[in-house]
């Protein structure tokens, strides 16, 4: 066998235990690793009704099969947990060098259940496996951690939690080398679990089939990537690269609390301005030779000192024009908190952004925030939520549970204002005028999500891969896009590449590295088909969870037409929201409620998961 | 000649040692790489490879007590991984922290017959060749 290490690692926190298990071969050439991995494990090992904070989730760590090779991108690790924000399937795929560690440490999945008395951490270090005392780390900001725990035990990597996981804090993240397991909470399991980190070092050699051709392809693959448009815009300027076009030419930018689809502000949070001031340097994740990360540095006034990696166009979007923040400085403060903090930056912003609609609508007052002046564009407001949201402080403890618990929590008609799909607050884009989008944050398995299917580069630009001519605006015949794109998608999750290189691998590209890693034969059509069975399983846990048809909903503001800009007049409409599931339930060969047929979970092979 | 290292502009990617152990061993894995990068928090990544006697007093031959390390006719530095028993006196010499033993070997940068293959990796010109 090359390309994995054939093991799993079991760590029960509540008894203390820690137990080694094979991985069948035949595992790999059903999941490959990574999201494939997650998928089947968390329907193995967490039960539907699990509580999400509690001893019987699981938090699960599965590196994409390629992290480790040199191929270009492929450094993404997945973690995997049942999510307190969506109460459902949660995930995260982090760029650090983690997974790496892990795999060399001779493990391709990391499952951790139950719950420590007392703050620890878990330290692997190859075959050896410690539980230990982490009561000097509690309190300590996910950079403080890392470094803390890199002065004990040299050449490791950790992942770890900030105060935003001990805090519970629903969308918590994981953070490992400063890049973030960013959505659906994963940290806060971490919290629940009393677990602060997860330290690596691994020392094994990852063999190749073919090594000799694996450094021809890598070679080959680093010239295309670094001789396309995406490695300049990025190695300039980063994901926010498209930030004015996102505005200026199709206006869905979603901006103050997605009332808008224009920022009219833009400019001055826009990466043509502030990278040449700011950005320092590239930052990249592990095998990363097109980094979209910048080391934004702040040198004066008065958040002089602020480091980060960042900002990125997300986080321009949820910190910035979501709030309606035309202040880089404070967008940048309140990114780096959130790092530290260890606290999602798109959610935070989501609720932010949600906080100040409800002030500027009455329903919040001074009494409520503290005193806190929260209308929209305060950028000092914003960076104050962040403390009180991590801190779980005055109206911040009702905000860390997210938009859809915080408009239960407040009343007062809060929920027409809460924008979230099954409780995850949505990235930046903005659906009214992407269409197919809109449904692709109905179908993600882990609420609003722009990752698992990837379709809004094809919705803004009308092609990719094998479509063409696709119409934003129009929710016709969207079922059978946003189903392909979930299922091309996946396989860059299991295989752990980078999604910004799905334009240049597309997935005919991994036939050649496949057989060269793992001498696996697959064409396009046998990695869709893992795609779709990866699919159908996080549907499947999902279900298991209690998902129902009628809580896959597009939030109220998505029926009010964007007021101006290139998507003026634009809306999903309760119609076109049911026209385009029923679309794509059809496609997934899924019953009209959006149950599994028995016929499919025997086609794909996981009948097994059903009860 | 040798590896010229740029480290203001090293974004801490990590895909030269990986190259580099593949290159020279056939697996991937950064303890046997010759390159490192050596990662101080978030804001530093520095590039540590051999410099080749430019810069430096070839204080690892010096220090090797088992003849392990010799400079070759193109001046390259090389180590005999026969003779090498990964005591660790090269890579505590060493200036630049360019060495380091893993699994009872030392490992250094050997320029790859002429054509660094991390360099070709490298994106972001934090490595450069100079002849």
């Amino acid at each position: 066998m090359t390309c994995w290490s054939g093991k799993l690692l079991y760590v029960d926190l509540s008894k203390g235990t820690v137990k080694k298990e094979d991985i069948p071969e035949k595992l790999y050439k059903a999941y490959l690793g990574g999201d494939g991995f997650g998928s089947y494990y968390m329907n193995k090992f967490v039960s539907g009704d699990a509580d999400p904070l509690g001893e019987e989730n699981a938090l699960i760590l599965a590196p994409g099969l390629l992290v480790g090779t040199p191929i270009p991108t492929a450094g993404k690790t997945e973690f995997f947990a049942k999510s307190p924000l969506t109460d459902g399937w949660g995930e995260g795929a982090c760029g650090g060098s983690i997974g790496l560690a892990l795999k060399q440490a001779g493990y391709d999945v990391l499952i951790v259940r139950g719950k420590s008395e007392k703050p620890c951490y878990l330290f692997i270090d190859n075959d050896d496996v410690e539980i230990r005392d982490a009561s000097h780390l509690w309190g300590r900001s996910t950079r403080e951690t890392e470094e803390e725990i890199k002065k004990e035990e040299n050449d490791c990597s950790v992942a770890c939690i900030g105060i935003g996981g001990e805090n519970l804090v629903r969308y918590a993240i994981i953070s490992s080398d400063d890049r973030q397991a960013g959505r659906g909470g994963l940290g806060a399991v971490m919290g629940s679990k009393k677990l602060k980190a997860i330290a690596v070092r691994g020392d094994n050699d990852i063999k190749m089939r073919d090594p000799e051709r694996v450094l021809e392809l890598t070679f080959e693959w680093y010239e295309k990537m670094v001789n396309s448009q995406a490695f300049k815009d990025d190695g300039q300027y980063g994901t926010g690269e498209f930030l004015e076009w996102m505005n200026r030419e199709r206006g869905t930018f979603p901006t103050r609390n997605w009332r808008e689809g224009v920022f009219d502000q833009r400019q001055k949070i826009d990466p043509y301005y502030w990278a040449p001031r700011y950005s320092v340097k590239n930052k990249a994740c592990p095998q990363c030779v097109k980094p979209c990360g910048k080391l934004f540095v702040i040198e004066k006034g008065k958040y002089r000192g602020t480091k980060l990696d960042g900002v990125e166009y997300e986080t321009l979007f949820s910190l910035g024009g979501n709030c309606g923040n035309p202040d880089i400085e404070s967008v940048a403060k309140a990114n780096e908190l959130c790092d530290l903090y260890g606290i999602d930056t798109i959610s935070t912003g989501g609720c932010i952004g949600f906080a100040m609609d409800l002030y500027e609508n009455g329903i919040l007052t001074k009494d409520d925030t503290d005193g806190i002046d929260l209308r929209f564009g305060n950028p000092d407001a914003v960076v104050k939520m962040v403390e009180r949201i991590a801190r779980r402080e005055g109206i911040g403890d009702i905000l860390a549970e997210g938009v859809k618990r915080a408009a239960e929590r407040i009343g007062k008609g809060a929920e027409r204002y809460a924008v979230h799909v099954r409780g995850m607050e949505p990235p930046a884009y903005d659906v009214r005028g992407i269409k197919g989008m809109g449904l692709a944050f109905m179908t993600s398995p882990r609420g609003a999500c722009h990752l698992r299917s990837g379709a809004y580069a094809l919705e803004l630009v009308g092609k990719f891969w094998k479509y063409e001519g696709v119409d934003r605006l129009s929710a016709k015949n969207k079922g059978q896009e946003i189903a392909d794109m979930e299922n091309f998608m996946a396989i860059y999750d299991a295989l752990g590449v980078c999604k910004f290189s799905r334009g240049l691998f597309l997935l005919e590209g991994f036939h050649d590295i496949l057989l060269a890693t793992t001498g696996m034969d697959y064409s396009e059509d046998d990695l869709l088909k893992i795609g779709e069975r990866i699919c159908n399983l996080k549907h499947l846990f999902n279900l298991k969870c209690g998902w129902k048809r009628e809580d896959v909903k597009l939030p109220p503001k998505i029926r009010i037409p964007i007021p101006d800009g290139p998507s003026k007049g634009s809306y999903i409409s309760e119609e076109e929201e049911r026209e385009m599931l029923d679309d794509y339930f059809r496609a997934r060969g899924w019953t009209r409620d959006g149950r599994i047929p028995d016929k499919k979970l025997r086609e794909l092979g996981i009948e097994e998961f059903a009860k | 000649m040798y590896v010229k290292v740029n480290a203001d502009r090293c974004s801490g990617c990590r895909e030269c040692e990986l190259v580099c152990s593949t290159y020279h061993f056939g697996v991937s894995n950064p303890k046997r790489s010759g390159i490192r990068i050596e990662k101080r928090g978030l804001t530093e990544d520095i590039p540590r490879v051999c410099v080749h006697g430019n810069g430096c007093r070839y204080e690892c031959i010096s220090a090797c007590k088992f003849d392990a390390i010799k400079k070759d006719d193109g001046g390259i530095v090389r180590i005999d991984h026969e003779k090498c028993v990964g005591c660790g006196a090269c890579a505590r010499a060493c200036p630049l922290n360019a060495i380091w033993t893993f699994e009872g070997k030392a490992y250094k940068c050997d320029l790859c017959g002429g054509e660094p293959r991390c360099v070709k990796v490298c994106s972001q010109g934090a490595l450069e060749v100079v002849r």
